[in-house]
């Protein structure tokens, strides 16, 4: 036995990508027949998504609806026409810089949460703070010369991520808490938490954003009636904060029992247990649920079209709906699916990043 | 000797778990000092008796002093005992998302507002006392169960306890390992520490223990110096048992 024998060799060299592919894809007639077959269909789904989109498209800002309707690909020319009611809503046209401007405050003040150097209370707490205060000055106004604009009128992008990110930050910190009391050792607290988690859950958004919106005034005394959008706000929390309650919930299962007894025998008590030791490895193990929640919650934002809110969504629908742009409703959808694109990948990219992050010190 | 200048003292303790009798009239009391091992088979309420002294669980009549502080219902005296009182586990129990360093200064800091640079002092100091102080920057998953074991007993000693529990420290070892942990806890023993071990390792029982106490049923069913123990043991329980782990 020698190792200089022609075989071991040829075993011993890598296969170059040709031999790959050919191995992979081309083993035998039927399967080399199937390849070319799926790759011809792709090419040409491919080739018609481009050449609508791109070759064939009008690229023209200022070409009019006639010369739109009768192209044979894309008219995008309702985009540079029309983004601004897309982006902006019912907002006040000559004002629309504050709402562009309070996007780019409330996506600084998620990326900065998302960096680790940021995870400290209180450096999390003043970007929370000074972020909000921010959108708030923009978007509503009413003091240093800017005009007072109602929540009313606002619409459009920055209402879906206002939406968003307040909904997420009432429904957190709610859904810790709720999956807390589902674990309490006494049992009023957590059946009755445990039923009050299986009511919202068994309830469709849209009846929630319905009964906050419309149901919830009459049982409010005269102050609280106003603020329809906080009340959405709240019930979109609320309905998120059911189900992140459960994700949290099962995360907690998955620690074993042992982490909490070793941590009372050193005499750490409850809420640092909680916050130290439990919730720390919770999240982990919960982590890809959580980003799946988020990402749904993301797109149920489109639902407070219902209770009468112009949402991004609604927005394009306004966009195209009025006027000579009715043809191209195609457009404005695509364009409206790669803003959405653009938010929900980037929230999937920062889940993978987590997770690769977290896995230090797994066992 | 009064009572309270003892280190624990157990009274006519009973613990049910639902009809189950898990625990019958407990009586047990252990000096400042003193080095006592617990064995018997296994469901036999050895590891229940111990876990009750920290309020791991909670047992239903009877009294349990610890340092002279009552244990009951009140939540400062438990914290005040838990905080003097270590305990070692079977599995160890690190945090996992924690270096060493990390799991060490934790409670120090937290329960004592032991000051960091303080705490890590301490730390490195346990560290090389189970002779581990390299390992401080890597998290547990990287090390192997003999060394977890060495650092979950340094993890206690940073609280600085003045009683020791170890719930079968060595069960869950690779048999390579055991003694290295062994070697840890004589050395513990000969600093003077109070030990209350739950263990099989009779080898340590008869270098180490002051006492051997013999449970089976969820009664102590003999207690005696080792010499004692292991040469003459009264009870016909306790002579059948030690036949079954000696006897290999």
């Amino acid at each position: 036995m020698t190792d200089t024998s022609p075989k071991r060799t040829i075993a011993n060299t890598p296969p170059g990508w040709f031999d790959n592919v050919r191995r992979r894809y081309f083993p035998t007639p039927i399967q080399s027949v199937i390849s070319i077959l799926g790759l011809g269909l792709l090419g040409w789904i491919l080739w018609t998504l481009l050449n609508w989109a791109v070759f064939s498209a009008v690229w023209d800002g200022q070409a009019s609806p006639e010369t739109c309707r009768a192209a044979a690909g894309a008219c995008w020319t309702v985009i540079a026409q029309r983004w601004r009611i897309i982006l902006f809503g019912l907002y006040p046209f000559d004002q629309q810089w504050r709402s562009a401007l309070a996007c780019v405050v409330v996506v600084a003040m998620v990326v900065l949460s998302c960096v680790p150097a940021f995870w400290a209370g209180r450096r999390l707490a003043a970007v929370w703070v000074l972020g909000t205060g921010l959108f708030y000055l923009l978007m509503k106004g009413g003091l240093l010369g800017l005009p007072l604009i109602g929540e009313e009128k606002w619409g459009g992008l920055a209402l879906t991520l206002f939406i968003f990110v307040a909904t997420c930050l009432i429904g957190f910190p709610l859904s810790i808490v709720l999956a807390l009391l589902r674990r309490s050792e006494l049992p009023v607290i957590s059946k009755g938490i445990g039923l009050f988690i299986d009511a919202v859950r068994s309830l469709p958004l849209l009846s929630i954003l319905f009964a906050f919106a419309v149901v919830v005034p009459f049982m409010l005394p005269g102050w609280l009636q106003t603020g329809k959008l906080y009340r959405v706000i709240c019930g979109a929390a609320l309905f998120f904060a059911a189900y992140q309650a459960e994700i949290i919930r099962g995360g907690m299962q998955g620690v074993a029992l042992g982490q909490d007894e070793a941590a009372k025998s050193l005499g750490i008590g409850y809420w640092h247990r909680i916050s130290r030791i439990i919730l720390p490895q919770a999240m982990r193990n919960a982590l890809p649920a959580t980003i799946n929640q988020f990402v749904i919650s993301f797109k149920e934002t489109s639902l407070v079209i219902v209770v009468g809110f112009f949402e991004i969504l609604a927005s394009g629908n306004a966009a195209y709906g009025t006027g000579d742009w009715t043809f191209a409703y195609r457009e404005v959808y695509a364009f409206i699916a790669l803003i959405y694109f653009v938010f929900v990948f980037s929230l999937s990219r920062y889940g993978a990043y987590l997770e690769r992050r977290m896995a230090v010190g797994t066992f | 000797m009064t009572r309270s200048d003892l280190a624990v003292s157990i009274a006519a303790m009973n613990k049910y778990y639902g009809n189950f009798h898990a625990l019958k009239d407990i009586d047990l009391r252990v000096e400042p000092g003193e080095k006592v091992v617990v064995c018997g088979p296994s469901g036999s309420g050895k590891s229940t008796m111990i876990r009750c002294i920290n309020r791991l669980e909670e047992h239903n009549s009877g009294l349990i002093e610890v340092l002279g502080i009552e244990l009951n219902d009140d939540v400062g005296n438990i914290d005040e005992i838990r905080r003097e009182v270590g305990m070692v586990f079977q599995h160890f129990n690190l945090f996992p998302h924690m270096t060493v360093l990390e799991n060490c200064v934790l409670a120090p800091m937290l329960v004592r507002k032991t000051p960091r640079a303080q705490a890590e002092a301490a730390a490195m100091r346990y560290l090389e006392k189970v002779r581990i102080p390299e390992q401080a920057q890597k998290y547990p998953g990287q090390l192997s169960g003999g060394q977890q074991q060495r650092v979950a007993i340094a993890r206690s000693l940073c609280m600085e306890p003045k009683v020791m529990l170890f719930d079968e420290p060595t069960s869950a070892l690779d048999p390579e390992m055991i003694s290295e942990v062994l070697d840890v806890m004589v050395s513990l023993a000969s600093d003077g520490m109070t030990m209350i071990c739950v263990t099989h390792e009779m080898g340590f029982a008869r270098r180490v223990a002051d006492r051997v106490i013999f449970m089976d049923r969820g009664e102590i069913v003999e207690t005696a110096d080792p010499e004692t123990f292991f040469s003459a043991p009264k009870n016909e329980r306790t002579r059948q048992f030690l036949s079954q782990v000696m006897g290999h």
